[in-house]
């Protein structure tokens, strides 16, 4: 019997039969459908993934015509991961004619909104020689990181110690004054950024610290778009649904924790965000059919339902690409491929 | 009658209602069943269905340190009823519990250390950016059957590969058994390593353990 050549979600090499590619793919899309409240794929869809795994090509692309924006968060840290010892310019020219970027993001190593604070004008200044140098649009991006605000890093009593003591209340309270301090160091990086010539704000990881990371992530985007309306803010989330850390914060009368991609776009919609990047996790356990299949299911409805552009998130552990340093090209083509034709995204 | 009073005790836990619970304990008393067929069929499906919710972003860390508080009630209630050196539940179960040394990413470890609370196991929480050598002296001085690590950063996976080897230089590779998670651990990094158990996530932390303890 012939042999399907794929990846578990680590990134090791398997083989399965038509039969197990089939039952992967028809498991993954059956516990999308029971944890996220999401519709099957069709039978079409299917037959299309077991298609695209059982060609024997190393790397597969999407017909001419049909390409999508291409968009790197993160990209000046992450260049570094890979020996690439430039400076954060020529990271961003690198991305920008070597890569196939048609945005740019310029960051900072320390990722976070909060710590940016004390070198925002040596951020400024790097910007506005990045703006010199490139063409395509540049974002600047960072983490809102709620983790930062608890003791010993922040003010705030650590709310990861209170909880599983049973202080709950005190998490509580202390998670509301983490929202609060996030906004304004949020608001004022990114103000200044803007202020400063950046073609738009990226809020990446949104939801890291779960509920109250994503809450004040959506007050910041409402806020800075009242301020600035032409402002562009890319919301990116951190995982396939949000963590309740606190359980009973809301937005727009919506409470937050638990929500998966799709109703997730349509809060970051609601704040005004003018991109969304919803994230599905990789789970290591599982084969990368099975890892597909899930992660469209739950992605498609938001190529269905927004009027914004969705760019998934397609790299080391989300949106079916293993968990590994180095994604083997013939995973993340095919997830990335796929990902595109049948969720309707504008790009990754 | 069993069925029902199993059904309570299920639903005491997944509503995180301390009365119902000790209603379960007392009917199930009075039935004169072993006390540990209560905590087996009922308590332990309860939270084991509590961390499935949780695991599906269904049910949230406050709901489910609430169900852990009910839980360790009802607990203490059964061992009363319990003869002397037998005991219901994981409470004797210690798991020292960590972010390794260079990580400060807790929030991983706070779910996991809430669920293993959850389900009665005795943890004693070290905190964050911890050296194997402080984890192993916590496991010693409090008898820890499991060492568990997280780590949330490649940069600092191979601290759970310093434990291991910290433990084989100390002779207690295999005495104390070692749990890894976090967001760039795999199955593989775990065989690699010679780690015991491998969470795929909090829920599956505890059912591994669980498995580990079972196979001794």
């Amino acid at each position: 019997m012939t042999k399907i050549f794929t990846r578990m979600g680590d990134g090791s090499p398997l083989e399965m039969t038509e039969a197990e590619l089939r039952g992967d793919i028809e498991d993954g899309i059956s516990q999308a459908v029971e944890k996220g409240d999401v519709p099957p794929l069709t039978q079409e869809e299917i037959e299309y993934l077991v298609e695209l795994f059982k060609r024997d090509d190393r790397f597969v692309g999407v017909p001419l015509g049909k390409e999508v924006i291409l968009s790197y968060d993160a990209a000046t840290l992450k260049i570094k991961r890979h020996a690439l010892f430039e400076d954060r310019i020529n990271a961003l020219a690198i991305y920008e004619r070597l890569l196939g970027a048609d945005t740019l993001e310029l960051c900072h190593v320390d990722y976070s909104y909060k710590v940016l604070k004390p070198i925002v004008s040596y951020e400024q200044a790097t910007l506005e020689q990045a703006l010199y140098n490139t063409h395509a649009p540049l974002f600047y991006g960072a983490m809102p990181n709620l983790g930062l605000y608890t003791q010993p890093d922040g003010p705030f009593p650590n709310p990861m110690e209170l909880l599983p003591q049973g202080r709950i209340e005190e998490g509580r309270a202390a998670y509301d004054q983490m929202v609060e301090a996030a906004v304004e160091d949020i608001c004022f990086i990114a103000e200044a950024m803007w202020e400063s010539g950046a073609d738009a704000i990226n809020f990446d990881t949104v939801g890291a610290s779960g509920d109250p990371d994503f809450k004040a992530s959506l007050m910041a985007v409402e806020r800075l778009r009242g301020k600035y309306p032409d402002l562009p803010i890319m919301v990116g989330m951190a995982g396939e649904f949000v963590l309740g850390m606190h359980g009973e914060m809301y937005y727009d009368g919506v409470r937050l924790a638990g929500l998966y991609p799709k109703d997730q776009l349509a809060l970051a919609e609601k704040a005004g965000a003018a991109i969304f990047g919803p994230v599905v996790n990789t789970n290591a356990n599982e084969s990368t059919p099975w890892n597909l299949a899930r992660t469209i299911a739950l992605i498609k409805p938001c190529g269905e339902t927004a009027s914004i552009p969705i760019h998934a998130n397609m790299g080391m552990g989300v949106g079916a690409v293993p968990v590994t340093d180095y994604p083997p090209v013939d995973v993340v083509s095919r997830a990335s491929k796929a990902m595109v034709e049948l969720c309707r995204l504008d790009g990754l | 009658m069993s069925e029902a009073i199993y059904q309570k005790a299920i639903d005491a836990i997944m509503e995180a209602d301390q009365k119902l619970a000790l209603e379960a304990v007392r009917q199930h008393l009075d039935s004169g069943v072993d006390p540990m067929e209560l905590m087996n069929k009922g308590f332990i499906v309860g939270i084991s269905k509590v961390g499935d919710l949780f695991g599906s972003g269904k049910m949230f860390l406050p709901e489910l340190m609430l169900a852990a508080e009910v839980m360790q009630a009802a607990s203490q209630a059964l061992n009363q009823a319990m003869p002397a050196g037998r005991e219901s539940g994981y409470a004797h179960i210690h798991i020292t519990a960590a972010t390794v040394k260079g990580d400060i990413h807790d929030i991983g470890k706070g779910i996991g250390i809430a669920l293993f609370r959850a389900n009665g196991f005795t943890v004693h929480d070290l905190g964050r950016d911890v050296e194997a050598e402080v984890m192993i002296d916590d496991a010693v001085k409090n008898n820890s059957q499991i060492i568990a690590t997280s780590a949330l950063l490649t940069t600092t996976l191979s601290e759970q590969k310093k434990l291991e080897e910290t433990l084989k230089k100390a002779g207690l590779k295999g005495k104390i058994k070692t749990m890894v998670a976090g967001a760039p651990v795999t199955p593989r990094w775990a065989n690699r390593i010679g780690a015991d158990i491998y969470a795929e996530n909090a829920h599956e932390g505890v059912q591994g353990v669980i498995r580990a303890i079972k196979e001794g």
